[in-house]
């Protein structure tokens, strides 16, 4: 980690996943402060957290300090596009110390299309928690009755799948339950209906989002087993498992990072369709300036842009913008 | 894929603080009332249970939702046939998206993955992770959980406690809690 070279000191870090370019400007600071301590050699090393009187690390005390204005909350309050921009020029001094570890992305090119952000607390639930503001966000603003009565039987659907697959009813009876009321809770008249704010506020709790999380992953697992051929070849691309093992360590766990194959069995099992932007390196071989997309349209069931018309084009209800390890929703214009 | 769980598992190893960890848990489980959701939830599987109690098991009557202790008896045409020992489940108020914790009552059985304080380290080797603590989900209940346990002393071939048992347990005298073990595969025929 640390070494001298022509008497100054040079510190070589290495993490143990590529750098989120929204970390790039706190691994700045880090280096910034690193640079600025003297070592001495003579003296034996030990471990000393300076934040705290007792010189233990604590992770709350940690918390709090690297967050002065309060930890925060996620789902975000909704960021304009230009935030994002901000946050690549902010780690502009760094990119030209460190190339390589930066993503050459034009966020320029998102912005034409993309009007706004919220960002989502990485915690390897990403993908479940966006896609879950991000489903009841858009039935609360269309008030799509139709598309609630749509979903509502590919969850019922989805419980049936489990009962087959021999999982107990109370192992995700509450969580099937839990997913419902929110459901029913963004339709206006129901009686409890709620707000957007409010919405916000309780996406930001963790235990209910930890319980509808949980639905989908229930939802995903099923999905997968049920058509284990068909995913079969894809987990054994990723990690050389049975589609079994798959979803016993890698889908059901909370925590878990969602790959394609979580995002197309979810899809295919609720029927949403959803779209991915891709922000990381391979956009650089392309020159620098397209941002790749994938929609994941769902296999079977109605899809949802049957009552449109148009059969060629799908109109995704969620919009995720992916950077390696991390998915946020983004707001088209 | 496989190197990136080998480094999540790094990282998750990182974050637990262990001054912290050991200075505020003990191996008797905080007794924070069950959620409603845990409550409801027990409540079910305990129901489940009676119904359908996995063979070899015995869930002992108690009024006590939070801490069940079960029979286990040992397979027949195994090392520990006709041998019965004790388990004690514990669920934190978080069931049953946490992990309940899972110990031997003394005596606990000799097993190469079983130490002297009743902790279990219950290997799941393809993906090389803890199935209690590493990769726990509500989808797995204290029935699998048995099964498991049961599974793993009958395909034991030799009676003896893990080789880093003494150095294990004494680590365990200020109260650690199995769950906060980090397991070290030592072997993976067990």
């Amino acid at each position: 980690m640390y070494s001298r070279r022509a008497g100054a000191v040079v510190w070589n870090l290495s993490f143990s996943h590529p750098l989120n370019d929204w970390e790039v400007g706190d691994f700045a600071s880090l280096l910034t402060l690193l640079e600025s301590v003297v070592v001495t050699e003579s003296v034996r090393d030990r471990r000393v957290w300076a934040s705290n009187s007792s010189g233990r690390f604590y992770v709350k005390a940690y918390l709090e300090e690297a967050n002065p204005g309060g930890i925060v909350a996620f789902p975000t309050q909704l960021e304009p596009l230009s935030a994002l921009a901000a946050e690549y020029q902010s780690g502009s001094r760094l990119a030209r110390k460190n190339k390589g570890l930066f993503l050459c992305v034009s966020v320029h090119v998102l912005g034409e299309e993309y009007a706004a952000i919220r960002r989502t607390r990485g915690d390897g639930n990403c993908f479940f928690r966006s896609f879950m503001f991000s489903y009841l966000e858009h039935i609360l603003d269309s008030q799509d009755k139709a598309e609630v009565d749509r979903i509502t039987a590919h969850v019922e659907q989805c419980k049936k799948t489990l009962q087959s697959l021999g999982y107990a009813d109370f192992t995700f009876e509450d969580f099937f339950a839990l997913f419902l009321e929110q459901l029913e809770s963004v339709l206006q008249g129901s009686g409890n209906s709620i707000s957007h704010d409010e919405l916000v506020t309780r996406s930001r709790d963790q235990s209910t989002t930890d319980y509808v999380v949980m639905f989908f992953r229930f939802v995903t697992s099923g999905e997968i087993r049920r058509r284990s051929e068909f995913f079969e070849p894809f987990i054994m691309g990723l990690t050389n498992s049975t589609v079994e093992q798959f979803c016993k360590s890698a889908v059901e766990p909370m925590g878990e990072e969602s790959d394609h194959v979580h995002i197309i069995a979810l899809s295919d099992a609720l029927g949403v369709p959803i779209r991915v932007l891709y922000l990381d390196r391979s956009s650089c071989d392309t020159g620098g300036v397209s941002v790749n997309h994938h929609d994941f349209i769902p296999a079977s069931g109605d899809p949802h842009n049957a009552a449109g018309g148009s059969s060629d084009t799908i109109n995704p209800i969620i919009t995720l913008l992916y950077r390696p390890g991390h998915y946020d929703i983004l707001y088209p214009k | 894929m496989q190197r990136s769980v080998v480094k999540k598992k790094v990282m998750k190893a990182n974050f637990v603080n262990p001054v912290e960890e050991t200075m505020t848990s003990s191996s008797a489980p905080s007794r924070k009332a069950l959620s409603k959701i845990a409550c409801n939830r027990l409540q079910k599987e305990l129901v489940e249970w009676q119904v359908n109690p996995p063979a070899g098991f015995k869930h002992k009557v108690t009024d006590n939702l939070q801490r069940w202790i079960i029979e286990v008896n040992g397979a027949s045409g195994t090392l520990y046939a006709n041998e019965c020992y004790q388990l004690q489940v514990d669920f934190s108020e978080h069931y049953p998206m946490e992990a309940p914790q899972v110990i031997f009552l003394s005596p606990a059985p000799f097993h190469p993955h079983i130490y002297s304080n009743g902790h279990i380290c219950l290997g799941f080797h393809i993906a090389n992770a803890d199935i209690l603590y590493d990769s726990w989900s509500p989808a797995m209940t204290v029935s699998s959980i048995c099964i498991s346990i049961l599974s793993m002393l009958s395909s034991s071939t030799v009676k003896q406690r893990p080789a880093d048992n003494d150095r294990y347990v004494k680590n365990c005298r200020n109260g650690r809690s199995p769950k906060e073990t980090r397991w070290w595969f030592h072997d993976d025929k067990v």
